[in-house]
């Protein structure tokens, strides 16, 4: 493979966005995975595009993130479901009540358009709700993706713009050449570039080591819940007070439960397990949000790690000390802002006045 | 009953060889407790009637009578039985997650025997979803558990021993069976009988069984398949196809039972991510283990048909040797004992595994069987994938099952992929021209079967959930 502008490591949702923008622009990319294309989190998440759950600073980000998604037509492909639905996130308890006020205060006043309501607005936006609430934050732009057509979607969009997809290749070192780098894979597989761009999410820690950058990325493992496809149990996109439920019902009937309740999981052999009592007490915590859940059963649960910095915040910008590499990863909602977070580093890429300093590397560095 | 939390050895399923470690296991004073989601101990091929069931006919089989020695046995030798506990996770430890109509329950061992058997392999045809149409195997047991006739007139059709035996079990109870329709050739048929030798047992039943057939004077049309079935008013209409002339055959009858043969259940294997190998032979895919049914994790034995088909004769041999392995990990046995002990098994097993791999050979999928499916029908049914689907993703660059999975949704759904793995696997091969080993099998995932919400989440009071840390703002 020659004269790649640039090559992306890591084919998730942050690494294929930066890579199809680029490609837009008239760059030769190529798109380096260790499996294929968002087979990682990018594909295995709850799809959840909510502002309730978004850290506040990052919530001008997840709003634009937010449009793109409602648009993929137009830039990503028409085969992914997306849908807009009403968000809102519930209060059981006066603790509750007051949590929710002064978090939704704040990412208000970071640009969501969230408002306070009360139980009786809030069941008429959707009865299936428990009536046990004391009252609720609500917000328009809220809705979901079936993630699971992340890589199907994304696949088809960097074919149409010529982008090379390099799967099964597991980069095992990266030499830097006069203007020029070379991955290697653990099968001495080669690929040359002049660009590199590292996204390669829960792996990011590993691979900045090949580029004698070390900082800690820290790797969550989540449990995700499926039921079996049921009549209409919600009409909204669920969450509560203190962040640890979402739920939200697909086209097809089915009912996804998430709120990052945690599994094991070891990102050296892949390995993963769920925790029984982490299951429990989120299935417990969905159908007290929505008691007719209760009545159906679950049909699947699986893991997807989640990559965080030391100060939960993205590193998305250049490489220190290095000419022509970049970084792009560990953004919390990531799924949300991905699209465009992956538009921005592509911006900065191509030279233009982007500002990334809130999300550069150097801070975690000593 | 009253649960130990841990035990010596768990088994899950009380098929013929999870009764046979159980026993051998616990004739060395091991505490041993078996879980099956039956109502009681059998297994499929040896299932025993519900019990509320009452009995229509007085005839018995000899399963019947297998069976009441299985409970008699388990009973006698102190052995912990959790019948219709349905196991919806295991864990390494190991941690089994069970429920029943009460609730949740979690047993720990550092021994674990899955005797977790197989399922059936249904290849999907136009009309296949039709009412009417049912497995072969799920014909089994309405005969032998039920004593009841799935219909009066019923046309068999598929590979495999499992039809003779089917075709028998109507006969016997007084039903027409119109046809029996065979993928394979008659000379197929005599091929694999030379592998019966090996087990003059099932060789003598066989003859008696084909005998019978004959004699009722049944239509066989072999090297046939189900080209359609559609719904009509006194029943169904089911269209028979000859592979070779493409002849067709139209039979109106009342149900069509179909089967391709059995897979081994790897869903426990597949979700502890032990390695398997491919073996059409055994049935498919396969966990990896030694020669005494060990796996490579720890303390974790896999036995049985889920360990590759081989039939409940030689499930029996697996048990045992399984069990002996543990014994001797645990000083109950010394080498000499161990080594006197398995030999003579592994001899008798080696006989069985010639037999049924003679077997198998007549459960194998011709490529008119996959081709045959038109592109709107309907391969996974809990998430309505059709093959114009499955063809579509493969087009667009899906490489393996999983990937497949999630661009389709095939095997999402309460099945998981149970039912149309093995189909989705064929047509992707087919189309992508590769082996069907290239393309891998499912990750396992939990709940191991549908897991009611209601039952997982039991009584609680709020306050005992939200003891969670708030996440980050």
């Amino acid at each position: 493979m020659n004269n790649i502008d640039i090559a992306v490591i890591g084919g998730g949702i942050n690494g294929s966005s930066t890579a199809l923008h680029l490609a837009k622009n008239g760059l030769k990319v190529c798109v380096i995975d260790k499996d294929s294309i968002c087979r990682g989190a990018s594909g295995v998440n709850a799809g959840t595009l909510t502002m309730h759950m978004t850290r506040a600073k990052l919530i001008p980000f997840a709003k634009k993130g937010w449009e793109l998604w409602m648009n993929t037509e137009k830039w990503l492909s028409n085969n992914i479901d997306v849908k807009k639905k009403n968000g809102l996130c519930l209060a059981f308890t006066e603790e509750e009540e007051k949590l929710l006020n002064e978090r939704s205060q704040i990412r208000k006043e970071y640009g969501a358009d969230i408002n306070i309501i009360s139980k009786s607005e809030a069941l008429k936006i959707d009865p299936n709700i428990n009536n046990k609430i004391k009252c609720a934050a609500f917000c328009e732009m809220d809705g979901y993706v079936s993630a699971n057509q992340t890589g199907d979607a994304y696949t088809k969009a960097l074919k149409e713009n010529n982008v090379e997809i390099v799967e099964n290749f597991e980069v095992s070192k990266i030499n830097n050449l006069n203007n020029n780098y070379e991955i290697i894979d653990l099968h001495g597989g080669k690929i040359n570039a002049k660009k590199i761009v590292l996204a390669a999410g829960v792996y990011l820690e590993k691979i900045l080591k090949l580029v004698d950058i070390n900082i800690k990325i820290k790797c969550f493992p989540q449990q995700l819940i499926v039921t079996e496809r049921m009549p209409e149990l919600l009409k909204t996109v669920i969450t509560v007070a203190h962040g640890k439920l979402s739920l939200k019902q697909f086209e097809n009937g089915t009912v996804l439960i998430g709120g990052g309740w945690p599994g094991k999981g070891n990102i050296e052999n892949g390995y993963n397990e769920t925790i029984p009592e982490n299951l429990i007490g989120n299935m417990r915590l969905a159908c007290h949000a929505i008691p007719n859940l209760k009545n159906s059963r679950v049909s699947r649960v699986w893991l997807g790690l989640e990559a965080e910095t030391d100060d939960a915040m993205p590193i998305i910008g250049e490489l220190p000390n290095l000419k022509n590499a970049f970084i792009i990863g560990s953004i919390h909602s990531g799924y949300t802002s991905g699209p465009y977070m992956g538009k921005l580093l592509s911006e900065k890429i191509l030279g233009n006045d982007v500002d990334l300093s809130l999300f550069d590397i150097r801070r975690l560095m000593n | 009953m009253c649960y130990k939390k841990e035990y010596d050895v768990i088994i899950i399923g009380a098929g013929p060889s999870g009764v046979k470690s159980a026993l051998t296991c616990s004739k060395k004073g091991l505490k041993v407790l078996i879980i099956d989601s039956n109502g009681n101990s059998g297994g499929q091929i040896y299932r025993a009637p519900p019990k509320s069931y009452i009995k229509k006919s007085e005839k018995t089989f000899e399963e019947n009578l297998i069976q009441l020695k299985f409970s008699e046995d388990l009973t006698k030798n102190n052995i912990d039985t959790a019948y219709n506990h349905t196991v919806w996770q295991v864990s390494p430890g190991f941690k089994i997650d069970a429920f029943n109509e009460n609730g949740t329950i979690q047993w720990n061992t550092k021994n674990l025997i899955v005797a977790t058997g197989t399922y059936e392999k249904i290849i999907p045809f136009d009309g296949w979803t039709t009412p009417g149409v049912i497995g072969l195997a799920a014909c089994t047991i309405l005969l032998k558990a039920h004593q009841t006739l799935p219909g009066n007139k019923i046309v068999l059709a598929g590979n495999g021993p499992l039809l003779i035996s089917v075709a028998y079990y109507i006969l016997k109870f007084g039903g027409k069976v119109d046809a029996i329709v065979d993928t394979s050739s008659k000379f197929e048929w005599i091929k694999s009988m030379i592998s019966l030798i090996f087990n003059p047992k099932n060789f003598i039943q066989g003859i008696s069984w084909i005998l019978k057939i004959i004699f009722s004077r049944v239509p066989i049309y072999s090297n046939s398949l189900i080209n359609k079935v559609s719904k009509k008013e006194n029943g169904i209409s089911v269209e028979i196809q000859n592979i070779k002339n493409k002849q067709i055959k139209k039979l109106t009858t009342e149900v069509l039972a179909v089967g391709h043969g059995l897979t081994p259940s790897t869903d426990i294997s597949r979700l502890l991510k032990i390695n398997h190998s491919y073996d059409d032979l055994k049935g498919g895919w396969i966990p990896k283990l030694d020669k005494y049914f060990k796996s490579s994790m720890k303390g974790l034995y896999i036995v049985g048909d889920g360990s590759g088909i081989s039939g409940a004769i030689a499930a029996e041999e697996k048990g045992e040797l399984a069990a002996y392995s543990i014994l001797k990990d645990l000083k109950l046995i010394d080498e000499t004992e161990f080594e006197n002990n398995t030999s003579k098994v592994i001899k008798k097993l080696k006989r069985y595994e010639i037999f049924a791999k003679g077997i198998a050979k007549l459960n194998a999928t011709p490529k008119s069987l996959i081709e045959n499916i038109s592109n709107n029908t309907v391969i996974c049914r809990c998430e309505d994938i059709t093959k114009k689907d499955i063809i579509h993703a493969a087009e667009n660059g899906a490489r393996n099952l999983n990937q497949i999975k999630s661009w389709t949704r095939f095997g999402m759904g309460p099945c998981q992929g149970r039912t149309c793995q093995y189909s989705v696997a064929k047509i992707a091969s087919e189309h992508l021209r590769c082996n069907i080993k290239d393309l891998g099998y499912l990750t396992g995932r939990t709940p191991l079967r549908p897991f009611p919400l209601d039952k997982a989440i039991g009584d609680f009071e709020y306050e005992e959930i939200t003891k969670v840390e708030a996440a980050p703002l």
